[in-house]
């Protein structure tokens, strides 16, 4: 079974992100990027399926700039076996995402696709969905287990009310969430050997799609700064204030 | 003097302090006095008269200037920290606490550095650096809680050391009250300033015994770029000082460290990090290094690979993002937190690098032959020979017991360590755990000298008597 995962290059978590000084957009100027954390769980949870003799091939797609070859090569180096980089240096929407991703499910044909629930930088949440409606395939969101039982999978899926199983038959899309997995480290061995796997660069115009844009970003504005607690008297002058002021009693 | 000699009662005492500071920065509460008077060792059960909270130098001085009057002594304390009851008040001593001497100021971009009150802790100048885009890279566990004052007293190092040095290189100038009550301005934050003695060297590291720090003028840097960590899983210790010196020879490390199996296996245990891979190793170290280029990669795989094929290394993983570098750090920080529960017996001693392994076999073979149901858990900074010897009481040894054996397995290892010309501090200062074994790292003739410094800056023994040296 062949297994396509998308992952996507975005600001490391753990940066303190800032916003340019004219509000246009985010500061990305010697920021520290690294693959989208819901992605590296795409990745690992295609390289367990490999493990367990369920997929035979995984092939990991990347769409953005050159550098995203990084964060292929840390997927190879995690156990997918080639990668594809569909290189731009354009701003994308998450239909545009689906768009390029459904060209490449055309081409590749895989039974499964893994993708993160969503990137932590735009925070969409509609490119696994997009590409379901796109492709006509069905999808399996938020998934904290994995099953592919012969010509089905069995996703568990994280709703509000708790738990729900969904049994898609295959191919079809899986989106990942926080608990379906934790994700191993690369080893410096596979690291090695990840540079010898191949990866292949085509262009969105190789893809047949042209990269279009129907939003506009009209300002970025960090979130308002907490301001500084008070210390009350009494506990009289803490009720008084959650009532009146706080208005949460 | 070790303790407070004055004749004046408590009530004057408090009095005097409050016309110096105002009568709210004077605490007297069972709960200060218990918080206030005690570091991290806890050894010691605190028992100061009095906390006294100045906002200036001045003050400071008014302070020191009555203490010197009525024979009072003065304990400093900073985020109290401290692992060697340095800044411990057990004798009636009066705590000046530099809680409110925490003001950041007179940043200078051009000089890269920045003026800092003692109270200034550590992580708010790392984080007022990076709000100007620079670096302050002395760093450690305690940094969310230690004081810029307290680092310069006992010149505290951290996990970066290897590459940016201890305190002691980031200090430009110093504003210190000393024992006799002067204020002395030192260095004046010149780089070069060849007038003779650099008196500012001898207040970093005093541990107060001479003066208090009151201001600092600290230097800045540039933010290391793109940290990235490598855990090398290795067979035996020797291998470690094979790996060291193989990538130190190429590539400029901001750190390195090891620990062992057990110690990682503990902190793996508490489920809040992963192991790094699969493959079993004795030891492990963890380095780290920038990784500005890809080039900068490549070279740490090619070493890697050269160490593999020595067999130096058996397995190793590589951060791919800022979370596993700080998850992959967690395996050796988490460490001393972790075995805390086995109440353990510590130990921070340093030799010089290259001998490291024979001094560290040395010390194990003894302490296995004597006590062979102790497990001994090894970790440190050992790019700079800085060992930590952790030894866990047995579950069914009394404590008493296990600290009344402990204290021969120590006097074992400072011999060791006098044989091997290594320090019985090598990070943590003196105070008044390790100032019993201070001779095994100074001679005679230094201590003497020490005195002698002391008695210049301090001749009523006012200042954190009883910490580092006897006046006696």
């Amino acid at each position: 079974m062949k297994v396509l995962v998308a992952v996507k290059r975005v600001i490391d978590y753990n940066v303190k992100v800032r916003v340019k000084p004219d509000n246009s957009d985010v500061d990305l100027n010697n920021v520290k990027m690294a693959m989208n954390p819901f992605c590296e769980i795409a990745v690992e949870e295609a390289v367990r399926l490999k493990e367990k003799g369920v997929a035979t091939e995984i092939v990991v797609v990347s769409i953005g700039p050159k550098v995203a070859q990084e964060q292929i090569r840390t997927s190879l180096a995690l156990g997918a076996d080639r990668g594809i980089l569909i290189e731009t240096d354009e701003k994308l929407e998450s239909l545009t995402v689906a768009k390029l991703l459904k060209a490449v499910v055309e081409k590749e044909q895989p039974q499964l696709v893994v993708l993160g629930k969503q990137s932590i930088d735009s925070d969409n949440n509609q490119t696994g969905q997009m590409l379901g409606a796109l492709t006509g395939l069905p999808q399996g969101t938020f998934a904290s287990e994995v099953v592919v039982d012969g010509d089905k999978v069995n996703v568990t899926r994280e709703v509000d009310a708790g738990l729900r199983t969904v049994g898609l038959s295959l191919p079809a899309i899986v989106t990942t969430d926080l608990r379906l997995n934790e994700p191993r480290y690369a080893s410096l061995p596979n690291i090695m050997k990840a540079k010898r796997k191949p990866l292949e660069v085509v262009s969105p115009a190789d893809l047949g799609v042209e990269i279009k844009s129907t939003q506009t970003v009209v300002k970025v504005t960090p979130p308002a700064e907490r301001s500084a607690g008070i210390k009350v008297a009494d506990v009289a002058e803490l009720v008084e204030k959650l009532k009146n002021e706080a208005k949460v009693l | 003097m070790t303790q407070s000699q004055t004749s004046l009662s408590q009530t004057e005492l408090e009095n005097q302090l409050k016309a110096i500071v105002g009568d709210d920065k004077v605490k007297t509460d069972p709960d200060s006095l218990e918080t206030f008077g005690k570091d991290w060792t806890k050894i010691y059960p605190p028992n100061p008269s009095a906390i006294v909270f100045p906002k200036t130098t001045e003050q400071v001085q008014a302070i020191v200037k009555f203490a010197n009057e009525h024979r009072v002594a003065l304990v400093p304390s900073g985020g109290r920290t401290g692992l060697s009851a340095g800044a411990v008040a057990a004798n009636g001593e009066v705590v000046v606490a530099f809680d409110y001497m925490n003001s950041i100021s007179g940043f200078n971009a051009m000089d890269k550095t920045v003026r800092c009150g003692a109270g200034v802790i550590t992580e708010q100048l790392q984080n007022y650096a990076e709000e100007q885009g620079l670096f302050y890279p002395v760093d450690f566990a305690s940094a969310g809680s230690s004081q810029i004052g307290g680092n310069i007293g006992t010149n505290a190092g951290g996990i970066k050391v290897i590459r940016y040095g201890m305190t002691r290189d980031w200090v430009a100038g110093l504003t210190v009250v000393t024992g006799k009550g002067d204020i002395l301005e030192l260095n004046k934050d010149l780089v070069k300033n060849n007038t003779g003695y650099d008196m500012r060297q001898l207040f970093i590291g005093g541990e107060g015994t001479l003066g208090f720090v009151t201001e600092a003028t600290m230097r800045l840097t540039r933010p290391a770029k793109n940290l990235t960590v490598l855990v090398l899983g290795v067979p035996e210790f020797e291998a470690i000082m094979s790996v060291l010196n193989t990538f130190q020879t190429n590539i400029d490390l901001t750190a390195f460290e090891f620990f062992s199996d057990k110690a990682m296996r503990k902190v793996v245990a508490r489920g809040d990090v992963p192991a790094p891979f699969e493959t079993e190793a004795e030891y492990y170290a963890l380095l780290e290094f920038e990784a500005e280029t890809e080039g900068h990669i490549d070279q740490a795989m090619e070493l890697f690979e050269k160490c593999m094929e020595e067999g130096w290394v058996l397995d190793g993983v590589m951060s791919q993002s800022e979370t596993q570098a700080q998850n992959l750090w967690r395996l050796r920080e988490d460490i001393s937190e972790t075995i805390a529960e086995w109440t353990p017996y510590k130990n921070d001693i340093s030799v010089v690098v290259s001998k490291v392994p024979p001094f560290l076999n040395e010390i194990e073979e003894i302490v296995t032959r004597e006590y062979p149901n102790f497990e001994i858990i090894w970790f440190g900074h050992i790019g700079d020979g800085n060992l930590h010897l952790n030894i866990l009481k047995p579950d069914d040894l009394a404590k008493e017991i296990f600290f009344e054996q402990c204290a021969k397995v120590s006097t074992w290892v400072f011999e060791i360590v006098e044989k091997y010309k290594g320090s019985v501090s090598a990070e943590h200062g003196v105070g008044m755990t390790k100032k019993p074994y201070l001779e095994y790292t100074r001679s005679a003739a230094e201590i003497g000298y020490m005195r002698a410094v002391k008695a210049v800056f301090d001749p009523n023994n006012i200042m954190n008597p009883g910490k580092l040296i006897d006046m006696e």
